[in-house]
């Protein structure tokens, strides 16, 4: 196994806005009469070659996830982008980190939808679950105050409807389906892997260790990292397992070019367009009454008035750099420090290093990927440089004949009566053949 | 989950102008504070999004002439928020119960605000309890042709600034901005106030049944109120029946703290008239 995974992941920003100074967010209220869906249209084109790219350059998965109503991430359906990456790649696992599972009036299509990526792609589908951020409540009905049991309410009737035979009642507080009966199921059995992308709150962390899920910490310093990964080990300790190392993942923005100072030239406006104008928000769009419980909204003002925590928007490049929310510099620069995260958070994946940040042009992007793949990614590989997903047998089978051969026939198949064959059930594979319909026919010449 | 074991518990902070000690009816397993001072007309009074906790001076000149009661909404003030709040159906089943507990079987209701949406639910569904209904910058109706602001979408300092008009009596009732503990409980509040009202910002229901309502009404709305649109109190005015529309001139939304005397005595006046 190798000793870091490599994630390709996509926001897909629309940056053709006004900067920073100039709005008071770039979420809820900054008018979607700045997009110009020409550009979008190119845009989307462009990430989703980017995206696909990926695979060609070693990565271990590409990932994509949902927001709404914003400039910074613009998938508000993540799986019909996941579904496109399905049909334009071969083998790499695709992530969708996350569905924002509270938001759905009905989450079973959740279920379905995921399922049916995980059929068609062979079983490639990683399956994040989220809240949505607090200003994803602004552009829907669901109140922030009833997110997390709609999340914990939602999870739970996803995981069943993937894991148990149907069909059966859903009674839930939030949700009620008289037949839970989802066609097609998941390839992945018992289900699809789960991420959980999360802040490092306690309530998080229990939850994860509970359902031995992948955790994935979003933009935070690395203390803060160190912290909460500290703290899901000690939960899973405490629940009688050790934690492997692939249940950590940190998403730390990353940018690598031939030398430090290329590399910060380069990433510099991109990497902090992405927080100062791309999360550019205010507390109230952040924030709605709710969405945190008084508590946790106690425990999390407590850090910003102490100066624990930095609201995001208001971080220079310096102090990106500083605290570790950010990681740019040459080769051997980045390599060390993801060897930190690798051997001393112990993080098993990195969501960044490879990945295209806010405005960065696509010219750009490539030559990031490029340099990722060949002079970084391979110091924390096998010698063979594989990622792990090409070491292992694929999760279905990859045509007719090796199907054929595993499976054999299915164990039920088409039968119907057909006419001339009296009362006997006929296979529709055969249907066509005389002699199968009538066997008299056989002795007749 | 017992009512009690679903009420997440945090002390109180108390603001320091205008302080009391409430009353606690224990309804339904909910402890509901309220404060009631004076004689004469049973009348209660629905609070707004704010301003909690405290025995506001317009309480007390309402209390010269009236049995005057302000119970504290769930979620607000010093009243606990059980789970099982959802929606306005269920305050106003809680009130009921609260009134039949203090003996109020008869009563003139004032609500201001949101609690003018929750007077306006409670009229609905007990239109025979009420002997006069007074409704205060109230929300609640659907506005076909402009909502409005959307108060969550708002800062806190730019609640404050649609709040009043008068900028004087705006800066003597600035919750300390510096008091950490004031800061989360009127996120607490909001929170109560955003689990009855995220959505739908209205209840078309209330058009059709306030008109089983046979009490005199009124409406008082505010010519200088930047938060919710007169078109608003024209609505209730046009669908609640035996209506009179006052509105006060010169105030913004909040005229219980802009003008409190003015406003006491047209309540005062309407209830005396309601009641011969």
């Amino acid at each position: 196994m190798n000793k870091l995974r490599f994630y390709f992941f996509h926001l897909m920003p629309y940056p053709h806005i006004p900067p920073a100074s100039e709005i008071q967010s770039t979420w809820v209220s900054l008018s979607n009469k700045y997009y110009d869906p020409h550009r979008g249209h190119s845009l989307y084109n462009e990430y989703l070659d980017q995206l696909t790219a990926a695979e060609q350059f070693g990565f271990d998965a590409i990932a994509v996830n949902e927001h709404h109503a914003n400039f910074y991430g613009t998938m508000p359906s993540p799986n019909i982008i996941a579904a496109m990456l399905v049909q334009r790649t071969k083998e790499i696992p695709i992530g969708i980190i996350g569905n924002a599972i509270p938001l759905h009036g009905n989450p079973l299509r959740v279920a379905e939808e995921i399922a049916m990526l995980d059929v068609i792609s062979g079983g490639r589908i990683i399956s994040g679950f989220v809240r949505g951020i607090g200003c994803e409540y602004f552009n829907n009905g669901i109140a922030p105050a009833d997110s997390l049991e709609r999340f914990n309410e939602a999870h739970d009737l996803i995981l069943k409807a993937w894991t148990d035979d149907g069909p059966f009642t859903w009674q839930g507080d939030h949700f009620y389906v008289p037949n839970v009966n989802p066609i097609p199921r998941p390839i992945q059995q018992p289900h699809p892997p789960i991420w959980i992308p999360g802040q490092g709150s306690l309530e998080t962390l229990q939850f994860i260790a509970e359902h031995k899920y992948t955790y994935m910490m979003v933009f935070s310093p690395l203390w803060f990292t160190k912290m909460a990964f500290d703290g899901l080990r000690e939960e899973c300790n405490r629940l009688g397992y050790d934690a492997p190392k692939s249940m950590f993942n940190a998403c730390v923005p990353t940018y690598v070019a031939e030398t430090d100072e290329q590399a910060h030239r380069e990433a510099k406006a991109h990497l902090s367009w992405v927080f100062n104008t791309g999360l550019k928000i205010p507390d109230q769009f952040f924030f709605p009454p709710g969405y945190m419980s008084t508590k946790s909204f106690r425990n999390f003002i407590g850090l910003l008035q102490k100066g624990k925590v930095k609201p995001q928007v208001n971080l220079t490049y310096d102090e990106l750099i500083a605290d570790r929310y950010i990681i740019v510099g040459s080769p051997e620069t980045v390599k060390n420090e993801l060897g930190y995260y690798c051997d001393e958070v112990g993080a098993g994946g990195m969501i960044g290093p490879g990945s295209p940040y806010g405005p960065m042009p696509n010219w750009m992007v490539m030559k990031h990927m490029q340099i990722v793949s060949e002079e970084v990614m391979p110091e924390f590989r096998e010698a063979d440089g594989l990622p792990d997903y090409q070491r292992a047998e694929p999760n279905s089978q990859r045509s007719r004949a090796e199907l054929a051969a595993v499976k054999g026939k299915p164990e039920e198949t088409a039968r119907s009566r057909v006419t001339g064959g009296g009362d006997r059930l006929i296979e529709h594979r055969l249907a066509h053949v005389a002699e199968v319909i009538d066997p008299t026919m056989e002795h007749a010449q | 989950m017992s009512y009690i074991d679903a009420v997440e518990k945090i002390d109180i902070p108390r603001p320091q102008k205008h302080y009391t000690e409430p009353y606690f009816e224990e309804v339904l397993g909910l402890p509901i504070a309220y404060r009631r001072e004076g004689a004469g007309e049973a009348t209660v009074l629905f609070h707004g999004a704010g301003f909690t906790r405290m025995w506001l001076p317009f309480y007390a000149m309402l209390a010269e002439k009236l049995d005057f009661v302000a119970p504290e909404c769930p979620g607000f003030g010093e009243t606990p928020l059980p789970q099982w709040m959802r929606g306005f159906d269920d305050l106003t089943i809680l009130y009921d119960q609260l009134f039949e507990q203090l003996e109020l079987s008869h009563i003139h209701l004032i609500g201001f605000s949101m609690g003018g949406w929750a007077a306006a639910e409670f009229a609905s569904f007990y239109p025979r309890r009420l002997k006069s209904l007074s409704l205060i910058t109230p929300v609640g109706l659907r506005l076909e042709d402009d909502p409005g602001v959307d108060i969550f979408q708002l800062s806190p300092p730019e609640v404050m600034d649609r709040l009043f008009k008068d900028k004087d009596v705006m800066q003597e009732w600035l919750p300390d901005g510096e008091d950490f503990d004031e800061g989360i409980h009127m996120y607490s509040e909001f929170s109560a106030a955003a689990r009855l009202m995220w959505a739908p910002r209205y209840n078309l229901k209330l058009e059709h049944r306030l008109q089983r309502l046979t009490c005199p009404t009124q409406v008082i709305g505010a010519e200088e109120d930047r938060l919710v649109p007169n078109a608003m109190s024209d609505k209730f005015a046009a669908v609640l029946p035996n209506c009179r529309l006052i509105r006060i001139a010169g105030t913004g939304h909040e005229p219980l703290l802009e003008r409190p005397r003015e406003l006491a005595a047209i309540l005062t006046a309407f209830i005396e008239e309601a009641t011969q």
